[in-house]
C-alpha cells in the first residue's frame, strides 16, 4: 500500500512538474532520449500546421543515399507572429538539425536546434529569439 | 477644521483617488454597435507574465512599484528563456522549448498588481483543503489510445481556453463578434467558438437542464450598463478549472475601459473546491489580427507518433 501511494504521488508529481514544460504535447512520449540525431540536408517542404509545424528534409549520407526526414517545429501561429513564414525556409535551403529520433524508429525527429548554413539559428533551446536574425 | 486636519483630509482624498485610478476603470465609454450594444468587437490578447496567484516572495505586496515591475519582467523573461541543457538527455528532450516556441509575453499587467487574483486581497485562491483529482486517467501508463492522453493533445480543449479565459504559453488571442442577441468569442488556441446568447429584459433564457454538461459550460450573457456579464454553469467533470467541480458557477465581466483595453474579470464560486468565491482581473489588449485558423486534428501527427512510441516501448520491453 505504501509503495502504491509512493508511486501514485511520484506520478502526480511528474504530472504537475511536467505540465508547465509542455507545449501542445509531451516530446518525451513521442521521441527517444536515447536516440539523439544530427541531420544535415535540404528543405523539401514545410507544413505550417497546428498544433506544430513540420519541416520535411532530404538527408544525404556518405554514400550519397538520400533519406527523407520529418522534423517537428514550433506552433505556426507563434512562428508567423515572429515573422517566420514560408519565405524563411524555402525549398532547397540547407539546414542542420539537432534533435531526438522518434521512439518507433521512423525518420522523424524534434527540431531541438535548427541551424542555417551561415550559422544562424531558427529554433534553439536557450538563446534569446530576439537575437535570431532569421526569426524576425 | 484645523490646518493639520485639512492637510490630512487632502492626503486621504488623494490616496483614495490614487487607489481608484489603480483599481477602477476611468470614464471611458465604449462606442456602440449598430444595434446599440457597447462595442467589444475586435481581436484581443490577454498575454501577461503576471501570475494568477501571488508568489510567496511577494506576500503582502499587492502592487509593484514601476522599478520593481521592470526588474520582475527582466527576471521572468531571463528565466523563461534560459538554456536548459543541464539535466541529461531525457530532461533535454522534455525541455526542448524556448521562446522560439512560446509567445507568453514580457510584461506585467498595467495595474502593476502582483497577481491576477484581486479578491481575496492576499492574491491566493482560497482552496478548500486537498482536492480529489490529480493526473488525468491513464497518465503514467503507456497510452492504449488517444483517450489516455490529455485534452490538449487530443485537440479537444486547451486548459486556459475557458471559461474563464487565462493567459497561457502561446496563442493568447481572442476575437469577439457581436450580433443582435449574441456575443461570440473565438479562442485561437485549438479552435473554440463560445456562442453566448444574450438575455433581454423580456427575453430570459434559462440554462439547459443540469443533466446536460458541456466542455465550456452553458453561458448566458446580459448587459449591465457598459459591462457584458456572462454567467456560466453546467461544466463537465473533465475540465476542472483550478480543481473546481462540475457545479462551478462562473461570472465573467467584460468592460471596455479604453479604446485598446477590455478589463476582463471573473468570479469563481464552487463551495466543493473553494472556501469562498474568488475574483481575478486580466486586461485584454487590442492586438493585430487576424486570428489564425487552428485546424488541430488535421495536423496532429504527434498523436500517432505518441501512440507509435508507446507500442515501440512495449516491443522493446517484451524483447528484454
Amino acid at each position: 500500500m505504501r509503495k502504491k501511494l509512493a508511486v501514485a504521488s511520484a506520478i502526480a508529481g511528474l504530472w504537475i512538474a511536467a505540465a508547465p514544460a509542455w507545449a501542445h504535447h509531451a516530446f518525451s512520449a513521442e521521441f527517444d532520449a536515447q536516440k539523439p540525431v544530427k541531420l544535415k540536408g535540404t528543405v523539401v517542404k514545410v507544413e505550417f500546421i497546428n498544433p506544430h509545424s513540420w519541416i520535411h528534409m532530404d538527408v544525404k549520407d556518405a554514400d550519397g543515399k538520400v533519406t527523407r526526414w520529418m522534423v517537428e517545429g514550433g506552433s505556426p501561429n507563434a512562428l508567423f507572429r515572429r515573422g517566420v513564414n514560408k519565405d524563411a525556409l524555402p525549398q532547397g535551403t540547407e539546414i542542420s538539425v539537432d534533435g531526438y529520433q522518434a521512439k518507433d524508429g521512423s525518420n522523424r525527429a524534434n527540431g531541438r536546434d535548427i541551424t542555417f548554413a551561415d550559422g544562424k539559428k531558427l529554433f534553439v533551446g536557450g538563446s534569446n529569439p530576439d537575437e535570431q536574425p532569421n526569426a524576425k | 477644521m484645523s490646518g493639520k486636519a485639512i492637510v490630512l483630509a487632502i492626503v486621504i482624498l488623494a490616496g483614495s483617488l490614487a487607489a481608484q485610478t489603480k483599481s477602477a476603470p476611468g470614464k471611458y465609454t465604449a462606442p456602440r454597435t449598430a444595434d446599440g450594444q457597447p462595442d467589444l468587437q475586435g481581436v484581443w490578447t490577454n498575454v501577461t507574465i503576471t501570475p494568477l496567484e501571488r508568489p510567496a516572495n511577494l506576500a503582502g505586496k499587492e502592487f509593484f512599484t514601476p522599478s520593481e515591475a521592470l526588474q520582475y519582467e527582466k527576471d521572468t523573461v531571463d528565466r523563461n528563456n534560459a538554456d536548459r541543457r543541464d539535466g541529461g538527455a531525457q530532461a533535454d528532450l522534455s525541455r526542448a522549448y524556448n521562446d522560439a516556441w512560446y509567445d507568453r509575453g514580457t510584461k506585467v499587467v498595467e495595474t502593476l498588481r502582483t497577481s491576477l487574483v484581486i479578491d481575496p486581497r492576499d492574491g491566493k485562491i482560497p482552496r478548500k483543503g486537498q482536492q480529489p483529482g490529480g493526473p488525468p486517467a491513464g497518465f503514467g501508463r503507456p497510452p492504449e489510445g488517444p483517450e489516455d492522453r490529455s485534452l490538449p493533445e487530443r485537440c479537444i480543449l486547451w486548459p486556459t481556453a475557458g471559461p474563464p479565459m487565462m493567459p497561457s504559453f502561446y496563442n493568447n488571442n481572442y476575437q469577439i463578434v457581436q450580433g443582435p442577441g449574441y456575443v461570440v468569442i473565438l479562442v485561437e488556441m485549438i479552435h473554440d467558438a463560445r456562442v453566448i446568447p444574450l438575455d433581454g429584459p423580456r427575453d430570459v433564457r434559462p440554462h439547459v437542464d443540469s443533466k446536460i454538461r458541456e466542455w465550456m459550460g452553458d453561458s448566458r450573457g446580459h448587459w449591465e450598463g457598459n459591462t457584458l456579464v456572462v454567467e456560466t454553469t453546467n461544466f463537465n467533470d473533465k475540465t476542472r478549472f483550478q480543481r473546481s467541480g462540475p457545479d462551478m458557477h462562473l461570472v465573467e465581466r467584460f468592460t471596455r475601459t479604453a479604446p485598446d483595453t477590455i478589463t476582463y474579470e471573473f468570479t469563481v464560486d464552487d463551495p466543493s473546491a473553494f472556501s469562498r468565491p474568488w475574483t481575478a482581473q486580466i486586461p485584454m489588449k487590442r492586438t493585430e489580427g487576424p486570428i489564425i485558423e487552428y485546424a488541430c486534428n488535421e495536423g496532429n501527427y504527434a498523436m500517432s507518433g505518441i501512440l507509435a512510441g508507446a507500442r515501440a516501448d512495449e516491443k522493446k520491453a517484451a524483447g528484454k
